[in-house]
């Protein structure tokens, strides 16, 4: 027992549940513990690492524990002195299952387990702190505030359990799944399965997944002697096989298999099925994992059969996005969930009316423009859609086109009703002029796009922002091609575009105050919407349509991704990222205090610390201005 | 400089045939140590108090420490100074030939670490010296010298108070030798950190 052992140990007996020991047995501990001494943002531990022997205190300093869930890092908890934390080797034998990193300089006090577990057996108090501090999560400033006692949980569980959003839980699947090769029999796989009581087998050839046999396959294959018991998986295998990295989320991995309609994935090193498997995920490892989460609103949505439903639905959304929000949650990750839910809303609606009117005479597309086109409407804002159908007989095409205006004027009635208002510039596919034939459509953007200045006030730019919702998706690809191949050495249209983009009042006075409203009803709010997010929406449009990127409609991996391809200007465009996300969520915040679309922001309402947040994520946008006029060769009076 | 020819053909204690017989293999331990004296002359000067910490691994190791006052009843006697606070301490308290027997013991074949530690082991050296013993052989790191090196400076020394205070450390009531040594032990890791040293 030496005299630092002492300090220790009074320190201790300031913290549960060390409070609930004697001071010998404290000095009996201390004389074990090890102090390691951090660096700000080294790590303590990993996840997936071992488990280290002991579990650690904080003595100074503070530590952060996260979760990595879609390439994500998101906080969980910080410690600060006196916090415990990395509790899991007392209770389970998996690897850690968050990463504890130091925040700055700390000392960390580390108990080696096996001292500490005779004290645990001993004392029920001790015991059920532990237990509690490792089974609850309180991160939530409410409950720190009145909790007495400091814990730092190991694992992640919600306290409120309502329509939570649960993002961030990481899967537990099967790490070490069955393989087979394609010439294997289905006789000795179904064998193997039995005997490991599996019910999937991924099939591999030179350690790469190629596909994956599941008892379904077994059942509707083999058991109905469509095939013999001695035909290969070559045959009966469900190829190619859904692949996804390591760390993917439960949300994500429900998203995953609900797209693709498959109840495994495949897990691999990287996430295609170029490298080797790391495991499968069934559907049942997802229902284990989940309480109330999008993959399951997604699910109701799909069966749900009134705009009524809907409506409730939404609604789920809505308290799932706040929640999200309030957690902290990175705004492109909830950008990601709400675009598919509300897609699948959207898509629902075209689909009751269908349900309604009957098939469908011709096949056809709808699509989603604007905001929820480039999947980033988390409030309840307008709807823009457009219709394309295919090319009919000239005899036929009355009927043709009667039909689909019926059926989009009953869907937007539908969206409606959900609460998504009617757009005021009736950009709608219920709209004559956007429910049109495929012909139609391709005179439509090569007219826009070739000379588009003749009609300029039909020219939205919103049509550019496209995303499928219902329908074939060949139509839908057409259209794509057309725009590509009209952007080619396009000057008039980047012209044109350019110009549009660059015609937004300026944000801010010669003072540098807000511009805001003069007019009621928002007198003396700040417009966020057509001052400060729009501007940066179309430049992204603009550059994304210059350098020809199809894939990413929405503004924050645009701008990303043109960060990567436009090397020089990368700096720019980061900061533009950043600006978006962060005006986003001042928009989002107006929208759900209000329950509005959150256009208006209440400068009056906002801390000086957030107005200069504000201010300061206007910056960019001069930037973009800039870099849009050298670019486009726009002077100010073209 | 002709110590050695003394030695020669002189039989060591036991213990401390026992402690060179350790260097035939390299160690991975660290043992941070600082000493108490009545001055700063190793020849005339006595050893007050001992206080040490073993670093493995990057961690302070609290069980793995040492820390002894050493019964000086004749210096003091000698010097006439009250030797009270020997009487009212609580930490372990052994004889000088004892006390440097257990240290040396205690510290094997680790590298040493310590504040001006030349000091420190000079005062250890002129005690073994009385029992018939060689030189430390450990190999030894200042922390002060690791700092000076990493800030690049050469023309001024750092006290102990002043590298706790450049590196934010919680301040210790540092009234004892193990105080003292915890503190160069967590200044220690992180300089070692910052230099990058293995």
């Amino acid at each position: 027992m030496n005299t630092i052992a002492e300090h220790i140990a009074d320190f201790l007996k300031e913290y549960p549940p060390f409070d609930n020991l004697t001071f010998r047995e404290l000095s009996e501990i201390a004389t074990s513990i090890r102090v390691l001494n951090l660096e700000k943002n080294d790590t303590l531990f990993q996840i997936n690492d071992k488990l280290h022997d002991c579990f650690y205190v904080v003595a100074s300093g503070a530590i952060h524990l996260s979760v990595i869930a879609d390439a994500e890092e998101t906080l969980l908890n910080k410690c600060h002195a006196g916090d415990i934390l990395g509790l899991r080797p007392f209770f389970a034998k998996n690897n850690y299952m968050m990463t504890a990193k130091a925040r700055e300089e700390s000392i960390v006090y580390g108990i080696p387990i096996a001292t500490f577990r005779p004290f645990v057996a001993n004392n029920p108090d001790v015991l059920n702190f532990l237990l509690e501090s490792f089974a609850n999560n309180t991160w939530n400033p409410k409950e720190k505030e009145n909790l007495r006692s400091k814990l730092a949980s190991d694992n992640i569980s919600y306290v409120d359990q309502k329509s939570e959003m649960q993002y961030f839980q990481t899967l537990s699947y099967n790490r070490s799944p069955l393989t087979a090769t394609i010439n294997d029999t289905a006789k000795d796989i179904a064998f193997r399965m039995t005997e490991n009581l599996s019910n999937s087998v991924v099939i591999c050839e030179n350690f790469l997944p190629i596909g994956i046999v599941t008892h379904t396959d077994m059942c509707s294959k083999i058991a109905t002697g469509v095939f013999p018991l001695t035909i290969t998986m070559k045959t009966i295998m469900s190829s190619p096989v859904v692949t996804v990295v390591e760390n993917v989320s439960l949300a994500e991995a429900q998203l995953i298999m609900l797209k693709n309609n498959v109840t495994h994935l495949c897990v691999t090193l990287d996430g295609t099925d170029k490298s080797a498997v790391k495991g499968v995920i069934s559907e049942h490892d997802l229902i284990i994992a989940q309480a109330n989460n999008p993959g399951v609103l997604i699910k109701e949505i799909k069966r749900a059969t009134s705009a009524k439903d809907l409506k409730h639905l939404r609604d789920r959304l809505t308290e799932l996005i706040q929640n999200s929000i309030q957690k902290n949650i990175p705004l492109s990750n909830i950008n990601n969930i709400a675009s598919e839910i509300n897609s699948a809303i959207l898509k629902r609606s075209v689909e009751l009316s269908i349900l309604d009117l009957g098939s469908p005479p011709a096949r056809f597309v709808w699509m989603s423009i604007g905001s929820q086109g480039r999947k980033e409407q988390l409030l309840l804002t307008d709807q823009d859609s457009m219709l394309i159908f295919e090319d009919v007989t000239p005899d036929k095409y009355r009927d043709v086109r009667d039909y689909f205006l019926k059926l989009a004027k009953r869907t937007t009635a539908i969206l409606e009703k959900v609460g998504y208002e009617l757009c005021p510039n009736g950009h709608m596919a219920s709209n004559m002029l956007w429910c049109k034939s495929l012909t139609d459509w391709t005179k439509q953007y090569d007219n826009w796009m070739n000379t588009p200045g003749e009609n300029s006030n039909d020219l939205s730019s919103i049509f550019f922002d496209l995303e499928l919702i219902f329908g074939e998706k060949k139509i839908f690809e057409v259209i794509e091609n057309v725009i590509s191949k009209n952007l080619e050495h396009n000057v008039l249209f980047f012209d044109f575009l350019g110009n549009d983009a660059l015609r937004k009042n300026a944000p801010l006075t010669f003072f540098k105050k807000f511009a805001v409203e003069e007019e009621e009803p928002n007198k003396n709010k700040f417009d966020i919407k057509t001052k400060a997010l729009m501007p940066l929406i179309d430049g992204a449009r603009l550059f994304a349509l210059h350098f020809n990127i199809k894939a990413l409609n929405n503004t924050y991996l645009r701008f990303k991704q043109l960060a990567i391809i436009d090397n020089k200007n990368s700096d720019i465009y980061l900061n533009c990222a950043d600006a978006f996300l962060t005006l986003s969520k001042f928009r989002v915040n107006e929208g759900l205090k209000n329950e509005n679309s959150g256009q208006f922001i209440n400068l009056e309402e906002l801390s000086k610390l957030d107005k200069e947040k504000l201010k300061n994520a206007l910056a960019p946008m001069k930037e973009l201005e800039e870099l849009i006029k050298s670019n486009f060769k726009l002077t100010q009076f073209s | 400089m002709l110590d050695w020819l003394k030695n020669i053909n002189k039989e060591y204690p036991d213990f401390w045939k026992t402690y060179l017989a350790k260097f035939e293999h390299k160690s991975n331990r660290f043992v941070v140590f600082t000493t108490e004296t009545s001055g700063l002359n190793p020849e005339k000067d006595v050893i007050l108090s001992i206080g040490s910490f073993a670093i493995i691994n990057d961690c302070i190791q609290i069980g793995d420490s040492f820390e002894t006052i050493l019964l000086q009843y004749k210096y003091f006697h000698d010097n006439g100074l009250s030797n009270e606070f020997i009487l009212e301490s609580k930490m372990k308290k052994l004889s000088e030939p004892e006390a440097i027997q257990s240290f040396i013991d205690y510290i094997e074949n680790a590298v040493l670490i310590g504040h001006h530690v030349d000091f420190d082991v000079d005062m250890i050296n002129s005690a073994l010296t009385k029992l018939g013993c060689g030189r430390l052989k450990n190999e030894a790191l200042d922390i002060d010298v690791m700092y000076r090196k990493l800030m690049e400076i050469n023309d001024k020394e750092f006290s102990l108070d002043e590298l706790s205070a450049i590196f934010k450390l919680p301040k210790y009531y540092r009234n004892s030798p193990a105080e003292d040594a915890y503190t160069i032990a967590l200044l220690f890791l992180k300089l070692k950190k910052r230099l990058g040293i293995k």
